[in-house]
């Protein structure tokens, strides 16, 4: 009765095809073409004679053209050309002969010029892209000390560039895709033939190509798109601006994604895990980056459960809190007009504000605030009798160690699973938390990535993993490369030891 | 099959509930809304009955002051407190329980199974004796020391760790309590009008306070038994403090349990000495160590001795009747033997004199 019915137009690209005749293939002429630029304010349609007393007309889009290069490349060999073959009077290095106009308007919309030999009637497109763009700049999300400063850009060749520079070898592939009806966007996958386990490139082949959808701006829509399971917090990508941070997945046996237009690139399958891995681990002494990352681990605890445990403390197991805590704590909550869960929500939503506030604020701004939501909210709360003073330190503490994760989509579902235990907590109390923390195992062992387990190599268990999990091990030690990953090529030494 | 989930789920999650024991009636422990004591006092009333007092509110700021109940029970006490302070008073955070030493003298296991049986109540709850009145001394130190609840938890706290003084929990005692011809220790604080003072060990013989330790005694029961170390051991009858003293107590009995030999190596410095010792040489000190063994000889026999008498066991001596593929002694055969046992008591001390000394 309510069976699905399959849809046939897909979306407002499948409806416009349809309606242009698009979707046939149509012998190119100078009528249809001008037919399809119509009502386009920076088309243009530039007639020329030749020496040769032949037409050329030239078609292009000057807003997505070089057009110092239009000059030098097209217009003033034209000029001087005595010869009748077109393609031997442009100074381009690659000319395209178009015969079909639905190629012509591709190459149009992506930069080309279309230059028509009305005596030869022949087509041919030369490529005059405007390479728009901002130049390379030091990553903004994921800030290092030391190391690698580059990240990418929206430019897609130049993001490529980047990570060819790192992995100049002949076995990195390339495969380009188009998604999006509307948008058209270029996406490319990269992986190291004879390394990274072809399960997961045909699996990520096939998400990209059933994606069916008009607008893919971003790489986190496209991995929107890819995800296994759409409906958790949790990434199951990794997006990274970071060259080098893609460089390293792409050797342990993950993909890169890269998507036009775009600086975040995709790095998968990943773990739960990976999400708590900074590039600056590889960097640091193994030591230090060993206890970075137990810190990291500790932090993202304690932001999850700092508050939760207050609540339940405070509300059902007075027993459990230090007596000298309990003192002061009897002491600051008997003024105050809210439970300690409203307290505690309160003050979490009102953090969450802030936090969200600062980021959309200019920087300059975004500081003020951050030291207006900080201190003088939370002070005037704490004297206002909103909120006693060690929830402020603890939801201080819970915020600043919130911001330890690497990964912001992962601090992000760190803030929603928060609140949950909360809840929980504020009616069950520890039990509460513990039951959050189960519901929260069992959700992350259900959770795939690419088709591969989330929580590996804990469940399951790869033991060779686990010196580079909880801790970061020496990189002598680590001979092998992840298990988890299944990678073909097992041995990170070219030659055995 | 998103159904079947669901139910599973469902039924996951009222299981959790009901195996943790989370009732639909809520008993409310908001810490705004209660007052947790941190002791109880428990002294012989009127008549029969007991006389129970508390030191209330919690709150730093708000005055405090010490509630006192006459009753006949002890859960008869915890609601009589409750009609009288307008915070319900909730015992899960008791960390002390303070006996009066004549309702000690006639038992204490009625008292203790009660807190026993009290889920919320912790079984690290410090025991102590108090000899005296400790709601006078509480009302007279009120007005200088209003954390004085605290800061007695606090004292019990440090010497539990610490060592030198005695210092259990009913825990501890329970299990001493009820371990075959084992009698439990409990601290004893004796309080007057404005001092509460450590008196010593108090010795049990089942749960009747029959005996407690002199200075010596409680020295030497610390050495030997509690801690092997102390920080101070003044010997005024000798005239001089030893400091730092570390024991090492070798006790071997022999198979017809008619012997027991007690081996005492003593080592610590020369903290204090009186005028009238001359140590300068190597000789003088020898003869002096010597003296201090004779003395601390006589002094443990005596203290065994007593505890023979008392036919008491707190030097859990009885666990050395032990043997492997043969039956312990029953309660009344090792006091039996216990009491007809010769014991040879042998200290070693060495001394770290104060100066340095001729050869």
């Amino acid at each position: 009765m309510f069976r699905k019915r399959k849809r046939k137009s897909t979306g407002v690209g499948d409806r416009m095809k349809n309606s242009t005749g698009k979707a046939q293939n149509t012998p190119i002429t100078i009528e249809v073409l001008r037919e399809r630029v119509d009502n386009m304010e920076d088309a243009e349609i530039i007639e020329h004679q030749t020496h040769n007393n032949s037409t050329i007309i030239m078609v292009y889009i000057r807003t997505l053209i070089d057009i110092a290069r239009l000059n030098e490349s097209v217009i003033q060999p034209l000029r001087s050309c005595r010869n009748k073959n077109l393609s031997e009077c442009i100074s381009a290095s690659k000319i395209t002969e178009i015969l079909m106009v639905e190629e012509a308007e591709k190459q149009l919309m992506r930069g080309a010029i279309l230059i028509f030999d009305t005596d030869e009637n022949q087509c041919c497109s030369v490529n005059l892209k405007d390479s728009l763009g901002r130049g390379i700049e030091t990553s903004e999300t994921e800030t290092i000390l030391y190391g690698a400063k580059d990240s990418f850009t929206e430019n897609l060749e130049q993001n490529i560039t980047l990570i060819r520079r790192r992995l100049p070898i002949t076995a990195l592939k390339t495969e380009k895709f188009t998604v999006g009806s509307l948008t058209e966007t270029n996406v490319v996958i990269m992986y190291i033939e004879g390394l990274t386990n072809p399960k997961f490139i045909t699996i990520a082949r096939e998400k990209i190509q059933n994606i069916n959808y008009d607008q893919i701006l971003d790489s986190s829509q496209l991995a929107a798109f890819m995800e296994d399971h759409k409906h958790s917090v949790f990434p199951q990508f990794q997006q990274t601006d970071r060259p080098d941070v893609c460089v390293y997945s792409l050797g342990v046996g993950k993909l890169t994604i890269l998507v036009d237009n775009t600086p975040f690139a995709l790095n998968a399958p990943i773990n739960f895990f990976h999400l708590f891995q900074s590039p600056e681990d590889y960097i640091n002494r193994w030591i230090v980056a060993s206890f970075l990352r137990i810190i990291r681990y500790i932090s993202f605890t304690l932001s999850l459960l700092m508050i939760p445990l207050y609540v339940a403390l405070t509300t059902h197991h007075y027993q459990m809190i230090p007596l000298q805590i309990l003192f002061v704590l009897v002491e600051t909550r008997s003024q105050l007009p809210l439970s300690p869960f409203w307290e505690s929500l309160i003050m979490l939503v009102t953090l969450e504000v802030i936090k969200e506030a600062s980021l959309r604020m200019p920087t300059k701004s975004g500081q003020t605030l951050g030291v207006i939501g900080g201190i003088v909210v939370g002070q005037a709360a704490v004297e206002a009798g909103f909120a006693s003073q060690i929830l402020i330190v603890l939801v201080g503490i819970s915020a600043i160690a919130s911001f330890l994760v690497p990964n912001y989509l992962m601090s992000k579902a760190n803030t929603l699973i928060q609140f949950i235990i909360l809840i929980l907590a504020s009616f069950l109390g520890v039990i509460g938390i513990f039951m959050g923390i189960i519901l929260l195992t069992v959700h992350l062992n259900a959770l795939t990535s690419l088709k591969q387990p989330y929580f590996a190599p804990v469940a399951p268990f790869y033991g060779k993993d686990w010196l580079d999990l909880f801790i970061r091990g020496p990189l002598h030690w680590m001979k092998t490369r992840s298990e988890s990953l299944h990678p073909l090529q097992k041995w990170r030494y070219s030659r055995r030891r | 099959m998103k159904y079947k989930h669901s139910k599973i789920l469902f039924v996951i999650f009222v299981n959790l509930i009901v195996i943790s024991g989370c009732s639909p009636i809520v008993e409310n422990n908001q810490i705004e809304d209660i007052a947790p004591v941190t002791f109880w006092s428990i002294q012989k009333g009127e008549d029969e009955n007991f006389r129970m007092s508390t030191l209330i509110p919690p709150l730093v700021k708000e005055k405090k002051r010490l509630l006192t109940v006459q009753v006949d029970l002890l859960k008869e006490g915890m609601q009589g407190f409750n009609l009288k302070y307008y915070r319900e008073l909730k015992v899960g955070q008791l960390r002390m329980l303070l006996i009066s030493e004549e309702i000690a003298k006639e038992g204490i296991s009625p008292l203790i199974d009660t807190i026993l049986t009290d889920p919320d109540i912790t079984k690290r709850l410090y025991l102590a004796i108090v000899k005296g009145d400790f709601d006078e001394y509480i009302n007279s130190q009120l007005v200088m020391q209003e954390d004085l609840d605290y800061y007695l938890y606090q004292m019990f706290k440090h010497y539990d760790t610490q060592g030198k003084l005695t210092v259990i929990n009913l825990h501890q005692f329970m299990r001493t309590l009820h371990s075959p011809a084992h009698s439990p220790v409990v601290p004893v604080f004796e309080a007057s009008n404005e001092n509460f003072q450590y008196q010593g060990t108090g010795i049990f013989k089942n749960d009747k306070l029959i005996e407690t330790t002199n200075n010596m005694e409680e020295q030497i029961y610390q050495l030997i038994d509690n801690d092997h170390f102390l920080k101070y051991f003044p010997i005024p009858d000798l005239s001089f403090v030893l400091g730092h003293v570390k024991s090492n107590v070798q006790l071997n009995m022999d198979k017809a349990y008619s012997e027991l030999n007690l081996n005492v190596q003593l080592n610590g410095r020369l903290d204090e000495i009186a005028r009238e010792h001359k140590l300068l040489t190597r000789e003088e000190l020898s003869r002096f160590e010597s003296e201090i063994e004779l003395y601390l000889e006589e002094q443990t026999t005596k203290f065994l001795k007593k505890l023979q008498e008392n036919k008491v066991d707190p030097l859990q001596l009885r666990k050395y009747t032990l043997r492997p593929f043969s039956k312990p002694l029953n309660e009344k055969e090792w006091s039996n033997r216990w009491e007809r046992m010769e014991v040879k008591v042998d200290y070693d001390v060495k001394i770290q004199p104060l100066t340095d000394i001729k050869n």
